[in-house]
């Protein structure tokens, strides 16, 4: 059956395989954790009856959505499942290792057959063979060095149903319901917050606009010759303490708006790692099959003890921490533990136990790795030290057994004196440390002679993970967050400006910035973007993209606003993260944000309350929505004679004004306002489809700011905004 | 004689001080310190310490006098824990923590000389200043509108 005979469009089956195969995931996972969870031994009636269940459930599922090499292999998974516990299967030693061999290959089947890679007939054909031979019954133990799915080998494969190629298929994450509720009332409560803090500077900037008129009156006054009157004096006085007073009360209200607003990013931060945290359980099950991996490879008896499965933490820290639980795992089966008849002559059992340990530690998660094995040998380790050149032989002399111990975390120093082919030498416990050090956590080593040896890692429970592009200016490493690094480029020594994509750049020279000599040659540039505006920054050298986790710099360092964060490398060194907005402000320093230049030099009405007049509904919208974006608040009326209304009951700062309008038209409203002392001198724009020179003399006489052609674009009204006013030279 | 204190006696910078063993969470041997440029003498640098952030200041440059050499990895450094912040003071040498008396000229140690004693919240209050004074003067000047 090919996939055009199924119920789904190709959309769809794309979805559902995605669905099928993290259901399948987890189903698989749970057999495993089943047959882990006996040892060697055969499974109870009643764990073989689950796993029954769910191989069952899987076949059904997978001919739902078409994956008929599936559905065939949990068939004969299941019935063979069946038949352990029905007795017609014998159950050996080794039946535990391959059923998880098994489910652990068809696994890894879903995922290629879900995504129509070509190499599942391989592993389809592989997994028959495995499965036959549990229900052959064993009768040779199979002797493969790692149960790996291997490149495809040479065979005649009988034509396997073809799936139609999908695109690939990206991870899903499965979450409850409630947790991103919780986040979507964060998401909410975010857009009351930005309202409620827009509020407050529209109204900072009405009270800019009402200091500048104070300014403007006392500024009058000083003009008048002699000295000024006690009542213009103490006019403007009682005006600045109004506005000092409301300018208090407004940041005050500011302040706590924006604790308010750091709460909710709180909760959705919470929230969000809420949704990514995930139980030790899969971290122990990983280990738990690399040991039996290990065993199988080394023929080292070695049981896992786990504690702590209910631990949580985040799902990117457990990602992490695979590789180091592989890493500690090889080296203790590989140096830990002592062979049987050394453990047999020390009074030990013959079985070595490694004991993996997770707990919360407040924020942290502690990760305890122990084996019983012989221990370190702090003695030994110490000449080892010495005649690797590393430690002088006084250092040695001096240090204690825990710094001993600390130096093997270094890269590069081996327990044992022959190089391994597990554990890589000691180099595999740096890079442990490396790891655990670039999540923002410590690693120690502990051991007792004859005891065995353990490895704590302390790490935080949850990570800002953060995708940053890392450069290097002056020998040192800074980062500036990915998402506003849009590109790179050459600069030519010198330039202050640069094209990129037919857009000329100002240059940022960051050497210079952060206190370097600027080198007189090309260097390379990375082109920057935040809040619409763009700029290269040169550097000395490009490392490139990294994921790096977040820290915040603390209180202390706050003011220093270049700097947004910082990171902390797999070598323990902080790097400082730029602040793209700072950098920004730096090579625009005369456009302050979401500001246009204004074209003719003068100062530009600062915000302040302003009324539309206009018949049009649909120009009233526009033109509430264009002022309303550079502050303004705005007002609107229908026509002439509700504008007059309007004006006797507020004072507004800016009139802009239609011409043809019934009732009261545009120029006998702005006749009847020039007559009113509050009005006299108020800003006035008309906005008209037909400018006639006629117009244009009655404007100027009217003392019009400008007149406007419709249509009306935002550019148009702010050079208006920013047109001289007639009558005064300074605004 | 005046009140008995349990303090940490070091050198920092050619100076000798004291500081109350309270507020002294832990002395180490910095990492890396990385630089920060734009800022002000009396920031070191930052490190890491434990995974977190720890700014690195000079004593002698908070008190205002000539700071001492740049903080290297490996410098002993006393983390403090005041007011909220948590930063090190970079330190030449600990000497030794005993409990003083207090005289009138200051704490006066087991050889009859004077020493120093710092106040944390004092300090940390300085190296706020002059982080705020830097940061001001770092930024860019918009263009007047007015």
């Amino acid at each position: 059956m090919s996939d055009s005979e199924l119920d789904f469009d190709a959309d769809e089956l794309v979805m559902l395989r995605q669905l099928f195969c993290a259901e399948a995931k987890d189903s698989l996972e749970q057999v495993t954790a089943r047959v882990l969870a006996t040892g060697s031994g055969k499974p109870t009636g009643e764990t073989l009856t689950e796993m029954m269940r769910v191989t069952h459930t899987l076949k059904g599922a997978a001919g739902t959505v078409g994956l008929h090499g599936v559905v065939d292999i949990s068939h004969r998974l299941e019935s063979v499942i069946a038949g352990i516990a029905k007795g017609s299967v014998s159950w050996v030693d080794s039946s535990a290792d391959q059923l998880v061999e098994v489910t652990d290959g068809l696994l890894a089947y879903i995922d290629q057959a879900g995504a129509g890679v070509a190499g599942a007939d391989v592993t389809a054909v592989k997994l028959r063979g495995q499965i036959d031979q549990i229900a052959r019954g064993n009768r040779r133990r199979e002797s493969l060095p790692i149960p790996v799915i291997e490149s495809p080998p040479e065979t005649v494969l009988e034509p396997a149903p073809h799936d139609t190629p999908v695109p690939e298929p990206k991870a899903l994450l499965r979450v409850e319901p409630e947790r991103i509720d919780d986040l979507m009332s964060a998401a909410g409560e975010l857009l009351f917050d930005r309202t409620r803090i827009e509020r407050r500077v529209q109204l900072l900037r009405t009270l800019a606009r009402d200091l500048a008129r104070t300014r403007q009156s006392l500024h009058d006054a000083l003009d008048v010759e002699g000295p000024p009157s006690k009542a213009t004096l103490s006019m403007a006085e009682g005006e600045l303490a109004g506005q000092a007073a409301l300018l208090s009360q407004t940041t005050a209200s500011l302040l706590d708006e924006i604790e308010a607003l750091r709460r909710t990013i709180g909760e959705l931060q919470k929230g969000l790692t809420r949704i990514r945290m995930e139980s030790a359980k899969n971290l122990f099950l990983h280990a738990a099959r690399t040991l039996r991996a290990l065993r199988r490879a080394t023929g080292v008896h070695v049981e896992l003890r786990t504690i702590g499965e209910e631990t949580e933490f985040d799902k990117a820290v457990a990602e992490q921490l695979l590789d180091p639980i592989t890493q500690l795992l090889r080296n203790a089966v590989a140096h830990g533990v002592e062979p049987e008849e050394e453990r047999i002559a020390r009074g030990k059992s013959s079985v070595a136990t490694i004991t993996i340990r997770a707990r919360q530690d407040g924020n942290l998660l502690v990760l305890e790795l122990a084996d019983d094995g012989r221990g370190i040998d702090t003695v030994a380790l110490r000449d080892k030290l010495v005649a690797t050149g590393r430690w002088t032989p006084t250092r040695a002399q001096l240090a204690n057994d825990d710094e001993i111990l600390d130096a093997l975390l270094g890269t590069g120093v081996s327990i044992r004196g022959d190089a391994d082919e597990l554990a890589g030498r000691g180099i595999g416990v740096g890079l442990v440390r490396e790891t655990v050090a670039r999540l923002g956590g410590e690693v120690k080593v502990s051991s007792q002679m004859g005891r065995g040896t353990t490895f704590s890692l302390r790490l935080p429970l949850s990570t800002a993970l953060a995708q940053a592009m890392l450069f290097k200016i002056g020998g040192q490493v800074y980062a500036i967050p990915n998402v506003h690094v849009v590109d790179s480029t050459l600069v030519d020594a010198f330039a202050t400006t640069t094209t990129v994509r037919h857009e000329q750049l100002p240059v940022l020279r960051l050497d210079q910035l952060l206190g370097h000599a600027t080198a007189d040659e090309r260097r390379a540039g990375i082109v920057v973007s935040f809040a619409g505006k763009r700029l290269v920054c040169t550097v000395d050298k490009i490392i490139g993209p990294r994921e790096i986790i977040i820290k915040p710099l603390g209180p202390l360092l706050a003011p220093l606003t270049l700097y947004a964060g910082a990171t902390i490398s797999g070598s323990g060194k902080v790097q400082l993260i730029l602040d793209p907005a700072q950098l920004v402000r730096r090579a625009h320093p005369d456009a302050p944000e979401g500001r246009v230049v204004d074209p003719v030099s003068a100062p530009m009405i600062l915000a302040g309350r302003a009324l539309v007049v206009d018949d049009s509904r649909a120009i009233r919208e526009a033109m509430t929505s264009m002022l309303g974006r550079e502050g303004w608040i705005v007002d609107v009326a229908e026509d002439g004679a509700r504008a007059l209304q309007m004006t006797k009951q507020l004072r507004y700062d800016l009139v802009v004004t239609d011409l043809e309008m019934p009732n009261v038209d545009g120029f006998d409203l702005i006749v009847r306002l020039r007559k009113e002392d509050r009005y006299r001198s108020t800003p006035v724009i008309i906005i008209t489809s037909r400018a006639n020179p006629e117009h244009r003399a009655r404007a100027k006489e009217l003392n019009v700011r400008a007149l406007v052609a419709k249509p009306i674009t935002r550019r148009k009204l702010l050079e208006a905004l920013a047109t001289k006013a007639p009558q005064r030279d300074d605004a | 004689m005046g009140e008995l204190r349990n303090v940490i006696v070091f050198t920092a910078a050619g100076g000798r001080y004291a500081l109350e063993l309270r507020w002294v969470r832990e002395v180490v041997s910095l990492g890396f310190v990385t630089g920060v440029p734009t800022a002000p003498t009396a920031l070191c640098g930052v490190c890491n310490l434990h995974g977190t952030i720890l700014p690195v200041l000079d004593v002698a440059a908070l008190l205002d006098q000539t700071p001492g050499p740049p903080a290297r990895q490996g410098d002993g450094a006393l983390v403090l824990e005041t007011e909220g912040i948590v930063c090190a003071l970079r330190v030449d040498q600990v000497d030794h923590v005993a409990t003083l008396p207090e005289g009138p000229g200051g704490l006066v140690d087991a050889s009859g000389r004077a020493l120093k004693l710092l106040d944390p919240a004092q300090l940390v209050r300085r190296a706020q200043e002059i982080l705020v004074a830097a940061g001001t003067a770092a930024e860019p000047t918009e263009a007047p509108r007015e």
